[in-house]
């Protein structure tokens, strides 16, 4: 559960936060659902967090913020991708599926011969 | 998630503070969340709980929060800040690009208004308000004797003023001066200048240093050879700017001066001086009566003008204790300062004031202006409203609007006040006090972009509330047209009644202070200036000594020479010429009737004064050339010389005061201090017509005139007058001929008597013509605002004016009502305005001259020529409104 894997979380929160927003602005609450959804409630991160993670990733550029309107006529914090964030995203999501990768290769590999 | 465009809605005026935009995200998501759980089918008191479970601590996470962006919005605060601006500032610009005819009018009403107002600030700010050029300005101050009557005596015995200096604590130096233009010889060339004896103080109480030699010593105050010290203009101008003073000399009154220091550039107080040294050469025998000094002072560090005040006060009532005869029983401090401008005060605060209502009526205009253009434009923020810009937004940049508006007029306003400071330094009367420090500076600058700013707030508020609170649904369905009835009809009543009665109280001002003037240019001054030339010659006491003779003598000759040039009329003499600012006078006594001020002359007894009346030396021929008449007996002669018996005319006031039912002539009178034939017997053989000596608003005082030949000491420094049948101008060069003939050592100065009558009302003439100017800009910017607003509502009324025309309305009538409308408010305004005068025009009174401050004739030519002005600005748009065609305006929508 969360607990265990934070450590991971908190590498990849980042990542998490900008592959939502690249479908289009959003505030950060939808944020959060949205990701909360996607994971099948896997990632139960404590909902707070998300919210300093949000402000690091706008003082790196990668995010810009602004205030505006949702469609029920509230007024929200808005993030939208930067070209920067844009950049950061592909190259970040190129190194996860490298990480992915090679854990499961190692962790699928067949039982090597010296262990038969 | 996201549905409107970014950028769309920010803070209600500017962004969020960090803080306020940390908390206002964490709880809409709270909020979202509990909505979430609701929906989901949670109680909604544990739903909240739940959520706050879920975020963990929020004090917490907002702290991380705000650190983190902190750092980086203050630099982005600042940023958003101004590019919100420039886009308010961007779309300000737009629309006063989109009609440029109320741009340039609010901005030319606005540049008068800020410019009459920046170039009377620059005056009033150099003239009253720069400090002094002296360290610590601020303790200088002038010590004066008061008489018993209450009236304050400039100058001060010799005697008391050491009474003074040894007595007093307040001050950390006080001393006495006296002085005046004078003949000096020494220089390139004879010269009339300035030159003041000292007290020891003097140079050390204006910590000046010489920069050039020493400055005087205890030594000269004790010699009778003493040194001098110069101005750096006399130096440079008149000693060819020489390193070596040694061997260099001045002739000034008599004395030969060593020239010992040089003073640094810009010092010369008393104003004009060029010459400094030791008092004590003015008064060989000091006395306690002869009222010579003036006595300037500075004050102790730890001494305060009131216990300065006291302790003079204490000291000057002892001393009149110890003196009875001589001494006055009071002494008054007074800032040098306050002195120096205290006639002036009043009128350049009355033309400050005079500029600000001047800024009002243009303040009141562009309001005017303003919320009609916020009517036309009521749609357009309407549609605006309607899509979410919220109020704050609109304010601001319809305030933006005015802001600009405002910054164009100061850029304008700084302009006009630079060509309107240049004419003023013109018409200013050259006697204004400390002119030379008058610009437009920085203060001047400052002073403007201020009240920019505050006509900005004044001009710019009212009406973008007012359009900005406008009910949106109501005006979409009005059409755009807007109602001009209502609250918004009052409003502009209120505007343009306001601008009336502003305009009616300036001109009333204006109006009484005309009449003032033209009072004053219209009284008879008691002789005739036209064709007057005058000379100022001084007789140079190195040559001609005290009493000699050779005075009288040098003016019977020169008296004969002049006449016979051709285009002289006649030529007199006279030692002190009407408004020329001297008016040497003092007691005198009446054979057989008994004075009742006595004082101890030596070797003579008690001698008694009656009165108090003007001394004058003349010569026959002054009378002629001024055309003062002799009303009876007869006219001095060749024959009332120094070896003949006294004589002496005296003037109409003196006859009728002091001898009010018997005959004056032959009458014997003794003129006491005024000259060293104080207590001969002198016969009266005539009487001449009055002059107003003191001004030309002033009454004429008892006055008495003595023969030059009888009376050769006073007629040293005098001013010779010339009746010409030429142009003035032609004479100056024969006359200087005829002086250099005479007496090559002996300066002469030129001017004419018409420019000495008009300088002596120059600072009328400067109040009324300024008064007069910003009277004229009120009533012209008031017509403007009423010809504005009455062309507006006819235009926004032009449906109901084809309707009534439609249905058979006379244009006559449509027009009369239209009129009726706009006069109504006008004769408000005016009955506002009047009254409004009739307060504010009592603060003039001084400034008046033979007219009430409620003159009844100004205030009706006032009222109906600012009628008959709002009338013409009400017709001519009124009368177009009729003119149109009925079936155009109809279909007009």
């Amino acid at each position: 559960m969360a607990t265990q894997s934070l450590a991971l979380l908190k590498g990849t929160l980042d990542l998490l936060i900008l592959k939502t927003v690249s479908w289009g602005p959003m505030h950060g609450y939808g944020i959060s659902r949205w990701i909360r959804e996607r994971s099948g409630e896997a990632f139960r991160i404590e909902e707070g967090a998300l919210y300093p993670a949000l402000r690091r990733l706008e003082r790196k550029g990668w995010l810009k913020a602004e205030w505006g309107e949702t469609d029920t006529g509230r007024e929200a914090k808005f993030y939208e991708l930067t070209p920067e964030g844009q950049a950061r995203l592909e190259a970040e999501a190129r190194e996860w599926g490298r990480y992915v990768e090679a854990m499961a290769r190692v962790l699928n590999a067949p039982r090597p011969a010296w262990a038969m | 998630m996201r549905r409107s465009k970014p950028g769309g809605r920010r803070g209600p005026i500017f962004d969020y503070t960090v803080a306020e935009d940390v908390d206002r995200e964490l709880a809409f998501h709270l909020e979202m969340r509990t909505r979430e759980l609701i929906e989901a089918g949670w109680d909604p008191g544990e739903a909240r709980a739940e959520a706050l479970r879920l975020f963990g601590d929020p004090k917490e996470v907002g702290m991380e929060c705000r650190e983190i962006t902190s750092s980086q919005d203050r630099a982005r605060e600042r940023a958003h800040w101004l590019q919100a601006l420039w886009r308010d500032l961007r779309f300000a610009a737009r629309g006063l690009g989109r009609s440029p005819a109320f741009a340039a009018v609010a901005v030319l009403t606005l540049a008068l208004g800020i410019g009459a107002n920046t170039a009377i600030f620059s005056v009033v700010n150099g003239v009253l308000l720069e400090p002094l050029p002296y360290p610590e300005p601020d303790r200088l101050v002038r010590v004066r004797e008061v008489a018993p009557e209450g009236f304050t005596l400039g100058r001060v015995a010799y005697l008391t003023y050491t009474d003074w200096r040894e007595n007093a604590e307040s001050f950390s130096h006080l001393a006495a001066y006296q002085g005046g233009p004078t003949t000096v010889l020494g220089g390139d060339r004879p010269l009339i200048t300035g030159v003041a004896g000292v007290g020891a103080d003097f140079l050390p109480l204006f910590r000046v240093q010489p920069v050039r030699g020493r400055a005087l010593l205890p030594e000269d105050f004790q010699s009778r050879a003493p040194g001098a010290v110069v101005s750096h203009r006399f130096w440079r101008n008149h000693l060819g700017a020489t390193g070596d003073l040694t061997d260099t000399r001045l002739e000034v009154l008599g004395f030969d001066l060593a020239v010992v220091g040089v003073l640094p550039p810009g010092f010369d107080y008393p104003n004009g001086t060029d010459i400094w040294f030791p008092l004590e050469l003015f008064d060989p025998e000091p006395s306690r009566t002869g009222h010579n000094s003036l006595v300037i002072a500075r004050l102790r560090d730890d001494a305060t003008l009131t216990g300065a005040q006291q302790e003079m006060s204490a000291l000057a009532a002892s001393l009149s204790q110890a003196y009875p005869d001589h001494v006055h029983a009071g002494a008054s401090v007074v800032r040098l300062h306050d002195l120096a401008v205290a006639g002036t005060r009043r009128p350049l605060l009355l033309l400050l004031g005079a500029a600000g209502l001047v800024l009002l009526v243009a303040c009141v205009n562009i309001a005017s202006t303003l919320l009609a253009r916020g009517e036309t434009r009521q749609r357009e923020l309407a549609i605006r409203a309607s899509i979410g810009a919220d109020r704050g937004r609109l304010v601001r940049q319809l305030f933006t609007e005015s802001l600009l508006i405002a910054a164009l007029g100061c850029v304008a306003g700084l302009a006009v006040a630079y060509v309107l400071l240049s004419g003023l330094l013109r018409l200013a009367p050259a006697d204004l006090p400390r002119l030379e420090t008058v610009g437009l500076d920085l203060w001047a600058m400052g002073f403007a972009l201020a009240i920019a700013l505050a006509t900005a707030v004044l001009f710019g508020l009212l009406p973008a509330f007012r359009t900005s609170t406008t009910d949106v649904s109501e005006t979409l369905r009005a059409g755009g047209r807007g109602s001009a009835g209502g609250g918004r009809g009052r409003m502009w009543s209120l505007l343009v009644g306001t601008e009336v009665a502003l305009a009616l109280v300036l001109l009333v001002g204006a109006g009484l202070l005309i009449k003032s003037f033209w009072g004053i240019l219209t009284v008879d001054p008691g002789f005739d200036a036209t064709d007057v030339l005058t000379v100022d010659v001084t007789l140079p006491a190195t040559k001609y000594e005290f009493g000699d003779p050779a005075v009288a003598d040098f003016h019977r000759r020169l008296q004969t020479r002049l006449e016979a040039l051709p285009g002289v009329e006649r030529a007199g003499l006279m030692s002190s010429l009407p408004l020329s600012g001297s008016d040497p006078d003092g007691g005198f006594a009446i054979e057989g009737r008994p004075g009742d001020r006595c004082f101890e002359v030596p070797d003579r007894g008690t001698w008694c004064s009656v009165g108090s009346a003007g001394y004058r030396v003349v010569s026959a021929g002054y009378f002629g050339a001024m055309d003062i008449p002799l009303e009876r007996g007869r006219m001095f002669s060749e024959r009332d010389d120094a070896g003949a018996p006294m004589v002496m005319l005296i003037n109409e006031t003196m006859a009728r005061r002091f001898w009010p039912t018997s005959d004056p002539i032959g009458q014997r009178v003794q003129t006491g201090g005024m000259d060293r034939y104080g207590v001969e017997w002198t016969t009266i053989i005539g009487i001449v017509g009055d002059v107003r000596h003191d001004a030309l608003s002033a009454e004429p005082d008892p006055e008495y005139y003595v023969h030059y030949l009888q009376r050769p000491d006073r007629a040293q420094d005098a001013t010779v007058v010339i009746e010409s049948s030429l142009e003035t101008g032609t004479l100056i060069q024969p006359v200087r001929a005829a002086l250099r003939q005479l007496d090559p050592d002996v300066p002469a100065e030129f001017t004419t008597m018409a420019s000495r009558l008009s300088a002596s009302v120059a600072d009328r003439r400067f109040t009324m013509l300024v008064l007069s100017i910003f009277a004229a800009l009120a009533l012209i910017l008031a017509a403007v605002g009423i010809y504005g607003v009455v062309s507006y509502s006819v235009a926004q009324r032009t449906r109901e004016i084809g309707i009534r025309m439609a249905m058979g309305a006379e244009p006559a009538s449509v027009l009369a009502m239209t009129l009726r409308r706009s006069l109504g408010v006008v004769l408000v305004g005016i009955a506002v305005g009047g009254i409004g005068a009739f307060a504010l025009t009592r603060v003039m009174r001084n400034l008046l001259f033979e007219v009430s401050p409620t003159d009844p004739l100004t205030l009706i030519v006032v009222v109906l020529v600012l009628t008959a002005i709002a009338g013409l600005a009400s017709y001519v748009p009124a009368r177009r409104g009729t003119r149109v065609d009925p079936l155009i305006t109809m279909r007009v929508e």
